[in-house]
């Protein structure tokens, strides 16, 4: 009975641990990296888990950063505390009251454009781009979180925030602002006042914009199948793309000699586009190369099939890329009307 | 006694494994991009799919400020069944063939694709429906059988 006991006391700790693990490895690590230390996602050093309270860890992990590439996570509550316990590592967890902090809103406002502006953005917005990317070489290690974003002040609690203004957090950019630049306890409560007024409700489902847009855009062309490719291709440069060659549709997967001819695929890049959109999410891949197919139907007519990449978009979960993107599909769109037309 | 304990550890341990957020598919695999780009290409014939031609979006990437330059994106799919779809849904050929992007993150690769469930709606009948959901699936086991090569 006794070496029973033993070894279930051996295990018990195993179990909670590994548990954490195994949650992380499955939803954390593709963005936040095998060993916390960031990647599209923020690094989850434990210095910055040691300043967030196990309230404000579960409600990022249920919310996420709606907008801000984070997504929520529909986790059990004894998921969520294995992967809190994994995180924090043996790092004993704050504590914060909630009790709000009153401060003067407007001396919050001249505070936060005197000394943090330049890293969160005017409108609190954070930086641009996915946590830390090593496939980039920016100018921050680490993109500056978004202050104003839902998800993050529905998570954290003004003492918290109060505490990183003051004493910074360990091995990233964010200094501590007592140290450094001799916050009083004032300036602190009323730039924590001025960043709690931009709170707004966080969403638990995540509500699609385009959900009742068309997943692809089809256009009729009045030319037989070669005009409109050729059409297609001068419209795409006069719009600033470059164009490549034209493929069959299954190039590749059979002799070329039985592909069939009367689906070509028209692939387009602008390169200034595409190195922006890489600066704001690495994952841009999915999407590229931009293209339209071309289809002569069994009734003889040609058709521009075009996907409506927002929707791929969206998946990214990143309001930078989508307010940009539309821009660029919207372009898409008229460059294939004047090729049809 | 000590196998019972050890088994009730295993079913408790693998009860933790579950799906969590899979809107854009992606696994990080702890190899270097060619030793993922490899493993990816013989998962997938692995998996009965067919690679049929690569994208490069790598030109002149590490001129430009990135650290890396391997970013590819993998074209695959089942010939027989793409051709059948694209003839019967035409509207789906943007989404054809299947694609893998794969892209280097310091020792580190990433794979990453869009889900074909993303089709469901551009289909009609049961039959097309369960050929995307499988789809899907073998998508999913590809990236992660890629993973588990290198763990």
């Amino acid at each position: 009975m006794k070496s029973k006991l033993i070894l279930i006391a051996l295990f018990v700790p195993l179990l909670s641990f590994s548990g954490g693990q195994e949650i992380y490895s499955e939803n954390c690590e593709k963005c936040h990296g095998f060993s916390q230390h960031g990647s599209i996602g923020l690094p989850l050093y434990r210095s910055t888990i040691a300043n967030h309270s196990d309230g404000y860890l579960k409600k990022t992990i249920r919310h996420g950063r709606p907008g801000r590439i984070m997504p929520g996570f529909n986790l059990s509550e004894a998921q969520t505390a294995k992967l809190i316990r994994f995180l924090r590592a043996g790092i004993k967890a704050p504590i914060y009251t909630s009790e709000p902090i009153v401060g003067d809103i407007d001396s919050g406002k001249y505070t936060y454009e005197q000394y943090c502006l330049r890293c969160h953005g005017t409108e609190l917005q954070g930086g641009e781009g996915t946590g830390k990317n090593f496939s980039w070489q920016k100018d921050r290690e680490v993109s500056p979180p978004a202050l104003s974003n839902s998800g993050f002040l529905a998570a954290a609690e003004d003492q918290m925030i109060k505490r990183i203004i003051m004493k910074g957090i360990k091995d990233t950019e964010m200094m501590s602002f007592e140290k450094e630049f001799n916050f009083t306890d004032k300036m602190a409560n009323d730039l924590v006042a001025y960043i709690r007024s931009h709170q707004k409700p966080v969403s638990t489902h995540h509500i699609s914009e385009i959900a009742d847009e068309p997943l692809v855009f089809i256009y009729e062309s009045g030319h037989d199948l070669a005009t409109t490719t050729d059409r297609l291709r001068d419209s795409a440069a006069a719009y600033n793309f470059r164009v490549y060659p034209s493929r069959t549709l299954f190039e590749g997967f059979e002799e070329a000699a039985k592909e069939d001819q009367k689906q070509v695929v028209i692939r387009f890049c602008n390169f200034k586009n595409m190195k922006n959109f890489l600066k704001l999410d690495p994952r841009l891949g999915v999407i590229l190369p931009c293209r339209a197919t071309v289809i002569e139907g069994e009734d003889g007519k040609v058709r521009i099939y075009l996907e409506n990449y927002m929707h791929a978009i969206e998946r990214f979960n990143n309001e930078q890329i989508s307010s940009e993107a539309k821009t660029l599909i919207d372009n898409m769109k008229e460059m294939v009307e004047e090729a049809v037309w | 006694m000590v196998v019972k304990v050890l088994a009730l550890c295993g079913l408790i341990l693998s009860s933790s494994v579950f799906a969590g957020h899979d809107q854009l598919l992606i696994e990080r695999v702890n190899a270097k991009f060619s030793y993922s780009w490899l493993a990816l290409d013989k998962t997938i014939k692995a998996h009965n799919y067919k690679a049929a031609y690569l994208q490069r979006c790598d030109f002149a990437m590490n001129e430009r400020h990135y650290k890396s330059d391997k970013y590819r994106i993998l074209f695959f799919g089942k010939y027989d069944e793409m051709k059948l779809m694209s003839k019967k849904y035409p509207e789906m050929t943007p989404f054809f063939p299947l694609k893998i992007t794969v892209m280097e993150e310091g020792t580190h690769s990433l794979l990453i694709a869009t889900p074909p469930i993303a089709l469901l709606p551009l289909v009609k009948t049961n039959k097309d429906r369960m050929t995307i959901f499988r789809w899907n699936e073998d998508m999913q086991s590809i990236l992660s059988q890629v993973k588990s090569q290198y763990k």
